[in-house]
């Protein structure tokens, strides 16, 4: 037991020197001393280290959980006891927890996330066939949110206390400190369902039921059912991004070098859009990559109000069961996807910013 | 750092107007193409959308325990015998007649002669007999059909419509095989080791009045139609399980005319869709009980205590007690705003010839009676107006709820205020059901509310309150069984043997009523209500729903499986999204584009000006 365990440890321990060489494309390592490399070094086995425990965390974690598997199965069915059993054994959960561990590391190592108990389907076919409705939906609002957030919070900035300012502070706010669900179902009830409302999108769903002919047309009912919940999470998001781009914005604003640059007697929107903002943006550049991190894992009470068949209503479903593997797979997956962006965040805002090349 | 400041004022603007472009090229053309495609609209199919809240978890027969999954697998192969819509009695559904041996050891089933396979194959008694041995021999096929097939010792095809069934002892389950036949020439390259992960979502093979003909997880389930159904096709022509995750999303389509139908409503839910405009609501009776469980002392099969059950709880006297002091009558139309019944046994009484009245036993909700009854069995009251038993311990009870429960939250209130005039105290807990069941199976309780569902034939309910159901130990761990209170009595363990033998449906109903009446007495539950079971459809659009022997349209035990749904007249509307709503939006988006690139392009030329 201890020796497979040296050996996956191990496995993993010889990766960061694997993954670091292609993260580092050749123009930029010339950008970078010694030092530098170190820090990078450092950050992916950080990286690495976190993914193993969060690994571990998971597995026992989802274990703790009350409930039994095999006894949820059988519940309608009404089994015996012998045929309950028969089911903990067909599932391996008969076998004592250190053991399921290693098989669970075994199957990770070979790609294998193992069978999902209440799907009867592999882990890793479930999760593909629901990871691309949270992409797309995540990842179309989560960049529609940056854009105009982005915007948003310049334009508030460079106008402090306009009209503009103030409306736009105020409701970015508002829409912030809403539940995102609520927020989702007033939208819904608004703009979906016609008994007080407009009645123009799709209740949930990211289909029709009888779907229009051809790829196009396929798509636009797509983007028609996206709609709605693509709206609720923008809105959830823009304050995010609007409020820490007006703030830092304002924060360079006060600084001595675009007085200077002013008094070279270079035009407002010059001194605006090549001194001010690009300095502005590096919180922001942070916070992006926090967020791309949660694409996967962010949706999740917008995803149940809408009936959008993505990973949040999966995790919903597993969690109620309890799904062991199919939970330990869906987190594993936030996790990593969490861990990666941060990192490459961590390394891309280095490329921008000395100073936290030297940090 | 130089390079990547003058960079980005350049790249937004060309990202704006890039994605501003991008748009438009995506969906002008899109929305021309929907016109164009949308022009021979295939109007006249009749399509029937129901809205549910559970994605079935498998189309494969041998998995899948969801009542979603029973639904859908249910329409889509046939039993040998259904249930009457009169009585849940047994009715011809493959087999056209049954007969058995005297001795009940041997049944033979005479299979409707012609009937195909969906890809056009005749079914025959082969099939039958194959079906029946997989699962019976099936380390995988079993689990799931073991209470059906626990006495069958084998099937033979005699001839292509005679399956003689070979049994090890009588049992009255055999007119109510709840085993859907599965083709041979289909099943046969299936091994039986790939069955836990074999989703049988491609292209479907069975004898019911629907084809699965498209599933998008976590979204809805197609069926066609099979109009050639031996028992008459639907005169529908699709049928759509649509998914919801939210009921109040799925009401709002319900009344906006997205889908046609909901199933499971809650009550709050059901009475405001009375006055919605074309739409019928059904209430019908619930199959099903709540109940507050009672530790009568928990013990294992091997007769081991465990747990920590409240001692006094022991005494029958005590259980009658709080029996007395449950107002049923409120429940019902406080909890469940009057959409049921009180209870009173574990039969709910949609099931009348096994349905159980107590007559002059019943306890009547009376504070009174309940405490004299205490006082009676020496339980005085202290100081502080709590009992405490002969050797000095409180009354004090555990109370467990559960979260996922409204009702159950609801109903643990008003127990404990009830308990509280007669000088119980209770200590209100709420929990999820997964950890219920854990300290439930340990013996760590006293009272708690939960409910059952329970099935026409009655064996596993009355078999929960068995010796055999209590906890068992599994080299050291402690597992549950199915019983709930570890009520273990060896009289009713006789009576119990005695129904499993019963061919004689009326014989067999007399024991039935003879092991509530030992439950009634000895209160291991007290069954609080029967909650109906909530549905709606739009009647503005559709006709000819069939309501089974407990009165649900859909999702129940009836034999019309959707075959008689139809519009009440020609005015067909298939109620899918319109072509110029998708249009519309379409516009609306491209418009919002072209307006979003335009103010930002002047956004930029008035900051130009003011350079």
């Amino acid at each position: 037991m201890a020796t497979q365990l040296g050996q996956v440890s191990s496995g993993v321990g010889s990766a960061p020197d694997e993954t670091a060489g292609p993260t580092l494309p050749t123009p930029v390592k010339k950008r970078f001393t010694g030092g530098a490399t170190t820090v990078i070094v450092r950050r992916v086995l950080g990286a690495i280290v976190s993914l193993f425990a969060v690994l571990v965390f998971n597995f026992f974690l989802f274990r703790v959980l009350p409930g039994d598997p095999a006894r949820k199965l059988a519940r309608n069915r009404h089994l015996s006891a012998e045929q309950v059993m028969e089911l903990r054994r067909s599932m391996g959960l008969d076998q004592p927890l250190g053991q399921q561990f290693l098989t669970y590391l075994q199957g990770l190592a070979h790609g294998d996330l193992g069978q999902s108990f209440s799907k009867h389907m592999p882990v890793s076919e479930y999760i593909g066939d629901r990871i691309w409705p949270t992409v797309l939906l995540v990842g179309v609002s989560t960049i529609l949110s940056i854009v105009f957030g982005i915007w948003i919070g310049i334009k508030g900035a460079w106008q402090r206390g306009s009209a503009f300012d103030r409306v736009s502070n105020a409701t970015s706010l508002t829409l912030y400190s809403m539940p995102e669900f609520w927020l989702g179902i007033v939208l819904l009830m608004l703009l979906a369902g016609n008994q007080v409302g407009l009645g123009l999108f799709p209740t949930g769903g990211m289909h029709s039921v009888t779907p229009p002919e051809g790829v196009l047309a396929n798509a636009l009912d797509v983007a028609y059912h996206l709609f709605l919940p693509c709206l609720t999470l923008t809105l959830a998001y823009l304050a995010e991004f609007s409020l820490v781009m007006r703030s830092s914005l304002l924060d360079e604003m006060g600084q001595d070098y675009l007085t200077t640059a002013r008094a070279k007697g270079l035009r407002d929107l010059k001194v605006r859009r090549r001194h001010a903002v690009p300095n502005a943006l590096l919180p922001t550049t942070t916070l992006i990559f926090l967020h791309f991190g949660f694409i996967i894992s962010g949706a999740l009470t917008v995803e149940i109000v809408y009936s959008w068949p993505g990973l949040g209503t999966a995790s919903l479903e597993a969690l109620q069961f309890p799904d062991f593997n199919l939970l330990q797979g869906i987190f594993l997956l936030f996790a990593a996807s969490t861990i990666i962006f941060n990192l490459v965040g961590d390394l891309l805002l280095g490329l921008f910013d000395p100073r936290v090349r030297e940090a | 750092m130089t390079s990547f400041t003058s960079g980005s004022g350049r790249t937004g603007r060309r990202l704006a107007a890039a994605i501003t472009a991008l748009g438009l090229a995506v969906l002008l053309p899109a929305t021309a193409a929907v016109a164009q495609d949308g022009s021979p609209s295939p109007a006249a199919k009749k399509v029937f959308t129901i809205g549910i809240q559970q994605d079935p978890d498998s189309l494969n027969p041998f998995n899948g325990y969801l009542s979603s999954a029973y639904e859908a697998q249910g329409i889509m192969y046939d039993l040998l015998t259904g249930w009457s819509d009169e009585d849940f009695g047994p009715v011809p559904q493959l087999a056209d007649s049954w007969e058995k041996s005297s001795d009940g050891l041997t049944w033979t089933f005479k299979i409707h002669p012609g009937v195909k396979w969906s890809d056009g194959q005749p079914l025959t008694a082969k099939d039958v007999a194959y079906t029946f041995n997989r699962t019976i021999n099936g380390a995988n096929e079993r689990p799931k059909y073991d209470a059906y097939v626990k006495n069958i010792k084998d099937v033979v095809a005699l001839d292509d419509v005679t399956a003689e069934f070979h049994l090890n002892a009588a049992d009255p389950i055999m007119d109510h095989l709840w085993v859907p036949i599965i083709p041979e020439h289909i099943w046969k390259n299936i091994k039986s080791k790939d069955v836990p992960s074999f989703d049988n979502e491609d292209n479907p093979v069975g004898s019911g009045p629907w084809v699965m003909t498209e599933r998008k997880p976590g979204e809805f389930i197609r069926f066609a139609a099979n109009k050639n159904y031996y028992r008459g096709g639907p005169k529908l022509d699709e049928l759509i399980f649509k998914i919801f995750e939210d009921e109040d999303a799925m009401v709002q389509a319900l009344r906006k005319g997205e889908i046609d139908a909901v199933d499971s409503l809650g009550g709050t839910t059901f009475q405001s869709l009375q006055d919605a405009p074309g739409v019928t609501t059904v209430k019908s009776k619930g199959l099903g009980f709540n109940e507050i469980g009672i530790n009568v002392g928990a013990q294992t099969v091997e007769n081991k205590p465990i747990g920590d059950g409240h001692p006094a709880l022991k005494d029958r006297a005590v259980r009658q007690a709080i029996a007395y002091a449950t107002d049923r009558n409120v429940l019902v139309d406080r909890v469940l705003r009057g959409l049921g019944s009180a209870g009173a046994s574990i039969i709910p009484p949609a099931y009348a010839d096994i349905y159980y009245t107590p007559g002059d036993k019943e306890y009547k909700f009376d504070l009174n009676r309940a405490n004299s009854l205490l006082d009676g069995a020496g339980y005085t009251r202290g100081p502080d107006g709590i009992r405490v038993d002969p050797s000095g311990k409180k009354l004090s009870f555990r109370l467990f709820g559960r979260e996922d429960s409204e009702e159950s939250k609801a109903s643990v209130q008003f127990v404990q205020g009830w308990l509280k005039e007669i000088g119980i105290d209770t200590k209100v807990q709420i929990m999820a059901e997964d950890k219920l069941t854990e300290v439930i199976g340990n013996g760590e309780f006293d009272l708690f509310e939960w409910g059952w569902g329970v099935e026409p034939d009655p064996d596993f309910q009355v078999s929960v309150f068995t010796c055999d159901q209590r906890s068992y130990t599994d080299s050291g761990t402690i597992y549950a069984g199915w019983s709930d209170s570890f009520y273990c009595n060896s009289a009713y363990d006789t009576l119990y043997k005695q129904q499993s033998t019963q061919l004689d449906r009326p014989q067999r109903a007399t024991t039935i009523k003879q092991m509530q009446d030992m439950l009634y007495t000895d209160v291991p539950y007290v069954v609080t209500y029967y909650q109906d079971n909530l549905q709606a459809y739009r009647s503005d659009r559709w006709t000819g729903l069939k309501p089974d022997a407990s009165g649900a349209i859909y999702f129940g035990y009836g034999t019309d499986r959707y075959r008689s749904i139809d519009h009440p007249s020609e005015s067909g509307d298939s109620g899918g999204i319109s072509t110029g709503v998708l249009i519309g939006v379409g516009a609306v988006v491209a418009i919002g584009l072209v307006a979003g690139g335009v103010a930002l392009a002047r956004s930029r030329a008035t900051e130009g000006e003011r350079e």
